[in-house]
């Protein structure tokens, strides 16, 4: 049996993948601003795109990526959506408890920001294929090491330092002194082929310490390794060692990054 | 040491603001206050699935350059309108990609070429095989495909990668409208629950 009027909500999943074209999408659109279960479902649908669109990710030309930088260069950004302004849009769906004024960005929303990142690091560390293997084994150890991850994203004199590896992509760390920890993450970063391995280490007058080895990339980016013990004066550096790990440098690093102090 | 050009920064207002701008979500967060290093490392992150995404459908690779540029330049305009509690970043940098991209090519409206595009667009499913640049990825992406039903998969890579509308693929596949309209929807759900348990 068919309804002859069928729920506008069916239209989700063609949305989702911007299959709802004209008239149809426009009336799909006005449904969707007064239907919070539609809103929600179209949030999870999208979340399954990310899949597809992962599975045909390819190598773009490098020229293109410089081009948009140079573009983002010469290009003005829109301002953040006001408090005051969410609030009028969302005045009317407030009133039923549910929809409320989008957070502003700030302070007020980083905890939650820095727990939705755990989830992103706890995701990429589950997806990987060693953890894979030995789940259960590991399980614990992960979850250890994600609530130290969270806890360096959460001190309150954390710093973000973002810097190129001379072999290929960008390596992002967040330090506290408080914690004597950073966590470290890259995007971009060439795959190791052979029986070698990128490995961390914190240097500095201390000596050289090992952070331990990247994981492999998943989907370009490796999941975030912390090291901790960080001491005064400490640079973070990443070399290319055999297999394992080497107890010191043995190349030149790839990256060395000061750190403020 | 000089081996690093990019210094230690920090923004206004950093510390903990700061401490969360790891991960996409986070370097997005970077972007929206005009910061030029977490943009590099947005596209560094995601141009390849963005590049994927609007070439699948774009197909012509001119084309399919122009239109990543203005993916990216839109990431680093619209920055700060994204919202971290209404779904991921990787879901808002792809939604933008593919909206483009299907922008991009129903501006066109050049039927006879949507005919030849539509007879590629039935192989959608095989060329994930060889468009995927991570093994493990295009594996739990296709074993999910393969969850699910013949209509569903045809329905969901025909409007992802095909860029169709659901009364095209309805057309395409010769089954009523809302046919197409619930497979695509169920064959998402489908889709979301396999790549989650998988995870």
């Amino acid at each position: 049996m068919r309804l002859r009027r069928p729920e506008p909500h069916t239209l989700a999943g063609a949305y989702a993948m911007d299959a709802v074209a004209g008239a149809d999408r426009a009336r799909f659109e006005r449904h969707l601003a007064r239907c919070q279960a539609c809103a929600l479902e179209l949030r999870g649908l999208r979340e399954a795109t990310v899949g597809l669109a992962g599975a045909v990710a390819a190598e773009p030309p490098a020229a293109m990526i410089g081009q948009a930088l140079a573009a983002a260069a010469r290009t003005r950004q829109l301002p953040p959506v006001t408090s005051q302004a969410t609030a009028r849009r969302t005045r009317r769906g407030s009133r039923d408890g549910g929809a409320r004024p989008a957070p502003v960005p700030g302070r007020a929303m980083l905890p939650r920001l820095a727990l939705a990142l755990a989830a992103v690091f706890l995701a990429a560390a589950a997806a990987s294929g060693t953890v894979a293997l030995h789940a259960e084994h590991r399980l614990g150890a992960d979850q250890q090491g994600d609530q130290a991850v969270a806890q360096v994203l959460n001190a309150p004199d954390a710093v973000m330092l973002t810097a190129r590896i001379t072999a290929g992509g960008t390596a992002t760390v967040v330090m506290s002194r408080r914690d004597r920890s950073v966590v470290f993450t890259t995007a971009g970063l060439p795959p190791m082929t052979g029986a070698r391995c990128y490995q961390l280490w914190l240097m500095g007058p201390s000596g050289d310490r090992s952070a331990g080895m990247l994981p492999e990339p998943r989907q370009g980016m490796t999941s975030p390794v912390i090291a901790s013990g960080l001491a005064a004066g400490d640079w973070v550096g990443l070399t290319v060692e055999p297999a394992g790990g080497s107890p010191r440098p043995t190349s030149t690093p790839i990256l060395m990054l000061s750190l403020p102090t | 040491m000089g081996i690093n050009d990019a210094a230690p920064r920090r923004g206004p207002g950093a510390s903990v603001g700061q401490a969360a701008d790891v991960g996409l979500e986070a370097l997005l967060g970077g972007v929206a206050r005009g910061d030029h290093a977490a943009f590099e490392a947005v596209c560094a992150w995601a141009g390849s699935t963005v590049f994927g995404v609007v070439r699948s459908v774009v197909r012509d690779p001119f084309q399919a350059q122009e239109v990543c540029q203005e993916v990216l330049l839109e990431v680093w305009r619209c920055a700060s309108r994204f919202q971290p509690g209404k779904g991921s970043a990787m879901a808002w940098v792809t939604t933008i990609a593919h909206r483009r991209a299907i922008d991009r090519i129903r501006s066109e409206h050049r039927s006879a070429e949507r005919q030849l595009r539509a007879v590629s667009h039935v192989v959608a499913y095989d060329e994930v095989a060889e468009m995927v640049e991570s093994r493990l990825e295009r594996e739990r992406v296709r074993r999910c495909l393969g969850s699910l039903t013949e209509l569903q998969r045809e329905s969901v890579t025909l409007a992802y990668y095909g860029g169709y509308t659901f009364r095209e693929v309805a057309g395409l596949l010769g089954v009523p409208e809302g046919t197409v309209k619930t497979r695509m929807r169920d064959g998402l759900i489908r889709l979301r629950d396999c790549l989650g348990a998988e995870r």
